[in-house]
């Protein structure tokens, strides 16, 4: 079967008067099956915005091949564009002084749809996306979490078979955030693709059936969102939470114990092996502390060491 | 689902766009001002001969102010408010979106033909009688319609433009005299005539004043040039727009966040 998603050493490079072109994508290679919810994680300026326009054509590769569904992003625009969707996240994109209802009418004339399609498609996802009673109001009311809603539903009007959110939740307070999260892993159920590129490492976490790290251009790894902790290799240790630094110190000379290290929440004591960590966790509870449990990194460890050494720089 | 379609949703949109956004119907509070400076002018310089161009420069200056300065942010204002990337990425040519929306702002600036006839009427007491009324009114629709297509090139040249307000500011003025509008081409210096030629309003403004005064008798040359001009200038838009898209693809301007 196709995969939904298949870029081939893609290359974007911006040129500068006077100066070297930045590259914003090198020898990119990733494919994306159907049906997948597929993370896209990255610092500012890694590359994620760049690869979804090129996927979504509003950007041309510099060399290499993207193709979706079989269809080649550069070669077959017309077919790709009618095959996707593009949600991008923010306040803007919408047409502030008219309702809901009617950006919709009008985003559905852009993909052809007749008025009575567009007009059935848009009171179904108006309802869907929780704005059916809001709809009939100016956009310019609407809260950033609303707007993001009327995105998603925009995005959704030509039934798409692969959907490119770029940052979909940035701004939504918890409750939408988790209702938008459902949205979508219902609308994958029907069978769709995602690609979802983030900051959000709980939001991939929570959605992403596998994910690709990428910084500076470059794909770092892609895999199952369950055993990305993997990149840090198989390493022990043990996460426990204790206000005493001598504690940690006193830790740290342990045999076991390569290192300790503090977590913004937790002191984490990395050991050498299995029955390690069982030491370590036995010697806690000798000295009363009872939080101590065995941890394998989150994506967000390996976020934070794969790209963490950037700091504010882009 | 046709194209023509396309255009239609356009010009609605943009129908409502400028029904809730006053700025856009400023074109019509400024032009019975006009109409009334220009008949006052006339009238106190005893010149009666003069009464039509001070009616009917005020619609074609609400047309060429529309085309210029309305249909030129069209695009502009789709990029700045983050629409301009949802739109490329679907499947309809944004040729089609702009040209239903220019059409459409072209229009209101056409609604200055109405006022500034009514304002010579119920203000000043100056009914303008129409010799040629057949001439005149299809020299009223092939202006709209050469506006339309200026209004698309307008829309290209600006939103291509990395000094767009330059632009929209300076180049009002000079097309008041290359087109004749508010004085007729014979003042003008000879060497200024073959540019003013090539500017649709110059042959609008003097088929409209010779079908008021009964004197239009080339009106068939001179509707074919406001046409032919307004073709010409459509098809340099939308060539225009297709090379903005293009372009934003390569450079990766398509958006500015």
């Amino acid at each position: 079967m196709e995969a939904a998603v298949a870029a081939s050493s893609l290359r974007r490079t911006y040129e500068r008067r006077r100066k070297d072109a930045v590259v914003a994508l090198d020898d990119l290679t990733l494919t994306i099956a159907r049906n997948e919810i597929h993370g896209l994680l990255g610092p500012n300026g890694a590359g994620k915005t760049t690869l979804v326009k090129i996927l979504s054509t509003v950007l041309l590769p510099t060399s290499g091949t993207a193709r979706i569904l079989g269809h080649d992003v550069v070669a077959e625009t017309k077919a790709v564009r009618s095959l996707i969707g593009l949600v991008l996240g923010g306040d803007r994109g919408l047409y502030d002084r008219l309702t809901a209802r009617r950006n919709l009418l009008f985003w559905g004339s852009l993909y052809k749809l007749d008025a009575r399609t567009v007009r059935r498609r848009a009171d179904a996802l108006l309802e869907r996306v929780g704005l059916a009673e809001r709809a009939d109001e100016p956009v310019e009311r609407f809260s950033r979490g609303m707007r993001q809603r009327l995105h998603l539903a925009r995005g959704l009007l030509h039934e798409p078979q692969v959907l490119f959110l770029d940052e979909p939740t940035s701004g939504l307070d918890p409750v939408a955030a988790v209702a938008f999260r459902r949205l979508v892993r219902e609308l994958r159920d029907e069978g769709r693709t995602f690609l979802l590129a983030t900051h959000d490492m709980d939001e991939a976490t929570a959605l992403c059936d596998r994910v690709s790290l990428i910084d500076r251009g470059h794909l770092l790894l892609t895999d199952d969102t369950a055993n990305v902790g993997r990149i840090l290799g198989d390493r022990e240790c043990v996460d426990f939470v204790h206000e005493d630094d001598s504690l940690a110190r006193a830790l740290a000379v342990l045999p076991p114990v390569i290192d300790v290290e503090r977590l913004d929440d937790r002191w984490r004591a990395h050991t050498v092996d299995r029955e390690g960590s069982r030491r370590v966790l036995a010697w806690l509870v000798e000295r009363d502390v009872l939080t101590g449990r065995r941890a394998q990194p989150t994506l967000e460890e390996v976020y934070l060491r794969t790209v963490g050494d950037r700091g504010m720089r882009v | 689902m046709t194209y023509l379609t396309v255009v239609w949703r356009a010009f609605q949109l943009q129908a409502l766009l400028s029904r809730r956004s006053p700025a856009h119907l400023l074109i019509l509070l400024i032009a019975p001002m006009q109409t009334t400076s220009l008949l006052a002018m006339t009238l106190q310089a005893h010149r009666p001969d003069a009464v039509a161009t001070a009616v009917i420069a005020p619609g074609l200056i609400g047309l060429w102010v529309s085309s210029l300065d309305y249909a030129g942010r069209v695009v502009p204002e789709d990029q700045w408010a983050g629409r301009f990337t949802p739109m490329i990425a679907a499947p309809v040519p944004l040729t089609l979106v702009v040209a239903g929306r220019v059409t459409a702002v072209v229009l209101v600036g056409a609604m200055a033909f109405g006022e500034s006839w009514l304002v010579a009427a119920l203000g000043f007491g100056r009914v303008l009688t129409v010799h040629n009324p057949g001439v005149f009114a299809a020299a009223v629709l092939a202006t709209c319609l050469a506006s339309v297509g200026t209004a698309m090139l307008m829309s290209g040249v600006i939103s291509l433009s990395r000094a767009r307000d330059v632009l929209q500011n300076s180049l009002s003025y000079p097309f008041y005299i290359l087109g004749g509008i508010v004085f007729p081409l014979t003042v003008l210096p000879a060497w200024m005539r073959p540019f003013s030629h090539l500017v649709f309003l110059s042959w609008s403004a003097r088929l409209l004043r010779d079908s008021v005064h009964g004197t239009a008798h080339d009106w068939p040359l001179a509707l074919a040039t406001i046409l032919a001009l307004g073709t010409a200038a459509l098809a340099g838009g939308m060539w225009l727009t297709h090379r903005l898209v293009n372009l934003a693809r390569h450079k990766g301007t398509v958006g500015y966040a």
